[in-house]
């Protein structure tokens, strides 16, 4: 059973790097949250619900240990560094990589609460219920706190002009 | 009827029960302000989902690793890789709803070489490029050939079909996108148009003609392709007037003005 669950922790580390990305951009910090969930999720493995969703335990984790962890040791003011943000481009074009930088720019600005249901229903994908099972939030809190922070991130990226991709 | 934002944002987010969802479709069609506004959280986001797509596609750190070796993916008895079941934890009760996020839980180059060896394409096309799918942000999107045929190709203009690929039918799905079916050979798919691309959220290998089992005719394509049809398909599948006026617009749903 642990191995199996090893295996399906396993298969969720891409996952989980990209919403700690979209928590920090630093990939070193990113990962850290990612390592440091991953050992405390084994360490917990009998609190792991086998039937539930694996993949909104894990995000718990991630959460969790950003807000205990990582997040002091990293400075607000270096959340966004250009050069490494630039550094997971793959073989899209000049505007492409603009619009990115511009969006994980603004993120940056957001306020930790916005940011992380960001990084949970728009970068991940996750459906309302699961978002804020995560957050341990109520639904009508999820769906008014993701309202106000998309509209936050549309207003800080509006003084830029849309690019498709 | 007034809809607040939330109720736009969450028809854009595909959380509205179908009843609410109707209502929104019609408030969008008598108010070109409302249905600018739903087109506003689609952009955003698509927008904040590509920005960080790439993550999946890059090298996960061996210190993250819970223990050597990567995830099997699952491909059941009847070779079909049901690439939204890919996605990590066994037991997933709910599955996603936008087809470009079925990819989220995989490297899809990891899944690319599943497919690969699944479909039997490993060793017809050791060239990269030469192979129907590429992965591209964390999605399979089709290429070459194709992407061609289904940028191209008219379901009832098929002569002889370009590159050996003959397409289904194509319909609006209920995210607002157009989505074509395919068969290539007798694996047979699923694309649907995102921008630039068509993301191809299922693929699947036809069954032999079995024995006593009766098919319709030209009903070749996969189950798993004909579900994957039913569960994202809003109204009917496109006649020719329509699949040509389709193709005129880019394949670009209705609603999508970008």
């Amino acid at each position: 059973m642990s191995v199996s669950l090893e295996h399906d922790i396993a298969a969720l580390l891409p996952r989980l790097r990209r919403f700690a990305r979209s928590l920090t951009f630093h990939r070193e910090d990113a990962d850290d949250v990612v390592q440091i969930a991953v050992e405390r999720a084994l360490a917990r493995s009998e609190q792991w619900e086998a039937g539930t969703r694996l993949d909104s335990w894990m995000f718990r984790i991630v959460k969790n240990a950003w807000i205990d962890e990582v997040r002091s040791r990293v400075r607000r003011d270096q959340l966004f560094v250009p050069e490494e943000a630039g550094e997971h481009v793959g073989d899209d074009h000049a505007g492409a990589q603009q619009q990115r930088m511009a969006i994980e720019k603004a993120m940056s600005l957001l306020s930790e609460d916005h940011r992380m249901v960001i990084g949970l229903v728009l970068v991940d994908g996750l459906p309302y219920k699961e978002a804020a099972e995560v957050l341990e939030i109520p639904m009508g809190t999820l769906t008014s706190r993701l309202a106000r922070a998309r509209e936050a991130l549309q207003e800080l990226l509006s003084d830029r002009p849309r690019k498709k991709g | 009827m007034s809809l607040s934002d939330e109720i736009l944002m969450a028809y854009a987010d595909g959380e509205l029960d179908p009843e609410r969802a109707a209502a929104v479709e019609q408030a969008m069609l008598a108010d070109p302000g409302v249905a600018q506004a739903v087109q506003r959280h689609r952009a955003l986001r698509a927008d904040v989902f590509a920005a960080f797509s790439g993550v999946l596609d890059e090298p996960v750190p061996p210190r993250l690793q819970p223990r050597p070796g990567a995830a099997a993916a699952v491909t059941d008895p009847h070779n079909v890789v049901r690439l939204d079941a890919l996605r990590a934890a066994r037991a997933r009760p709910a599955a996603p709803r936008h087809a470009w996020q079925h990819w989220g839980g995989l490297a899809a180059s990891l899944a690319l070489g599943v497919l690969a060896g699944a479909l039997g394409w490993r060793g017809m096309h050791a060239d990269g490029d030469a192979a129907p799918f590429a992965s591209r942000g964390g999605a399979l999107v089709a290429q070459g050939a194709l992407a061609d045929a289904l940028s191209r190709q008219l379901a009832d203009v098929q002569g002889q079909p370009a590159g050996g690929v003959k397409l289904g039918v194509s319909f609006q799905a209920k995210d607002g996108s157009v989505c074509r079916s395919f068969l290539l050979g007798r694996t047979g798919g699923l694309a649907c148009r995102y921008g630039e691309h068509w993301q191809v959220p299922v693929v699947a290998e036809g069954e032999k003609a079995q024995d006593g089992a009766y098919r319709q005719a030209g009903s070749e394509m996969p189950a798993a392709v004909l579900e994957a049809i039913d569960e994202r398909i809003a109204g009917a599948t496109f006649d020719a007037g329509a699949e040509r006026a389709a193709r005129d617009r880019g394949w670009q749903g209705r609603d999508a003005g970008r």
